[in-house]
């Protein structure tokens, strides 16, 4: 019995380092579906909507208005798109899990780089709210001593949401490997009385990994990339108030 | 089999890769989702304010229709009561020469029935005394016939009648 838990597969190596792996592919895999499907979802939009794509293109974008506008005030409409997008991208990563992909926010990777974006933002933010020097002498108060950690804790938001969200995800897929693996243990275990190929059957790894997959990848993606996008909001939100 | 990557492992160009794979993705919802979309909504909500400022606009035209017609209703009234008006006066005025020609053409045909009645009565006098005369004549004959002669007493008899006619 050998159980293997890696990451992404490495696909291609090109230069300098780069590397195209499962969480490149399936990335592109996940934007194309999401770009055919805005596309289909806004063709041939009336002012009296008639098909039901109408209707769900409408009310996808609202949720995301209402979303951001009752989070971040109504001068943060601008917001409403990218948060979309970013909700839409961590959960249709999180739940390609589902159809067996490697989810490309199993990969810490992936959840630095967004991030990343998320971290940029809240420090243009406070920089436009409080001035380059209100910014940095922030990080003195209440005590210069204290500017380390103050640092230290500045750097902590994007690390913590990356390492959240990639944690939950690929918790789950550390778990639905472990459990696929011990099922096929136990099923061929308890089918070794069974001739030949028969025995090799994992009978047992029907049903029982579905109801696991049900929490780790549809639950714990859509709540992560709730929390996700709700952070990065608030956390932008505050920002701009400034100190 | 080809090789993976750690489970737990860090790169430089995929977080890149993750970022630019999400601002690409970006500018696609913005482009293909969220602007159409938005769009609608706000042609939508600018139909229904012309909407709405059309049926302003027209319950003001019909509250201005209103008022002239009720204006021109109230003239109407006004002429109508004029005319009636005027026409009453006429007709009192018709009605006035009317009576006042009756009264005229009474009066006349009084007097011409009082003429001719003083003619009646005058001829009826005249034709009473004519009678008079002769009956007292002949009576006066038959009672005197022979004391008194007809020539001597006639004057006489005359001026009796004449007095007793003047008396009628």
């Amino acid at each position: 019995m050998n159980v293997e838990i890696t990451g992404a597969k490495i696909f291609l190596r090109l230069p300098f380092g780069i590397l195209i792996t499962e969480t490149q592919v399936n990335m592109w895999i996940i934007m194309l579906a999401i770009a055919i499907l805005c596309k289909w979802l806004t063709h041939n939009l009336k002012v009296k909507p008639e098909g039901k794509r109408q209707v769900v293109a409408e009310y996808l974008v609202n949720m995301s208005n209402k979303f951001v506008t009752s989070n971040m005030g109504d001068r943060f409409k601008n917001f409403s798109p990218f948060i979309g997008t970013l909700f839409a991208f961590s959960l249709l990563c999180s739940l390609s899990g589902l159809l067996g992909m490697y989810p490309p926010t199993a990969d810490l990777n992936t959840t630095i780089g967004w991030a990343t974006v998320t971290f940029v933002m809240i420090v243009y933010y406070k920089i436009k709210a409080n001035g380059l020097g209100g910014y940095l002498k922030g990080f003195m108060e209440p005590i210069p001593v204290l500017a380390p950690f103050n640092v230290l804790g500045e750097f902590s938001t994007p690390i913590s949401m990356a390492i959240r969200m990639f944690g939950n995800i690929s918790t789950g897929v550390v778990i639905s490997t472990l459990v696929y693996a011990a099922l096929a243990w136990l099923s061929s275990l308890a089918l070794q009385w069974l001739p030949g190929v028969l025995s090799g059957i994992p009978v047992l790894q029907l049903g029982v990994p579905a109801i696991l997959s049900i929490y780790f990848d549809l639950f714990s993606g859509a709540l992560q990339s709730f929390i996700f996008c709700m952070l990065t909001v608030l956390y932008i939100a505050q920002a701009s108030k400034g100190d | 089999m080809p090789e993976s990557l750690e489970f737990l492992s860090l790169n430089f160009w995929s977080p890149l890769m993750a970022i630019g794979n999400l601002l690409i993705l970006f500018l696609i919802v913005k482009k293909f989702l969220f602007k159409p979309v938005n769009d609608i909504l706000d042609k939508r909500a600018k139909e229904v304010d012309s909407i709405y400022s059309d049926a302003e606009d027209m319950r003001t035209e019909a509250k201005m229709n209103k008022d002239i017609y009720e204006e021109k209703l109230k003239n109407v009234k006004a002429e109508t009561d004029l005319m009636i008006k005027s026409v009453t006066e006429r007709a009192e005025n018709r009605k006035e020469e009317i009576l006042k020609e009756a009264a005229v053409e009474a009066e006349n045909r009084k007097i011409k029935a009082e003429t001719d009645i003083k003619l009646a009565k005058k001829k009826a006098v005249d034709n009473i005394k004519e009678n008079i005369v002769d009956m007292v004549i002949d009576l006066a004959q038959q009672v005197v016939e022979k004391e008194i002669a007809e020539k001597d007493h006639e004057s006489l008899i005359d001026d009796a009648i004449n007095k007793l006619g003047e008396r009628v």
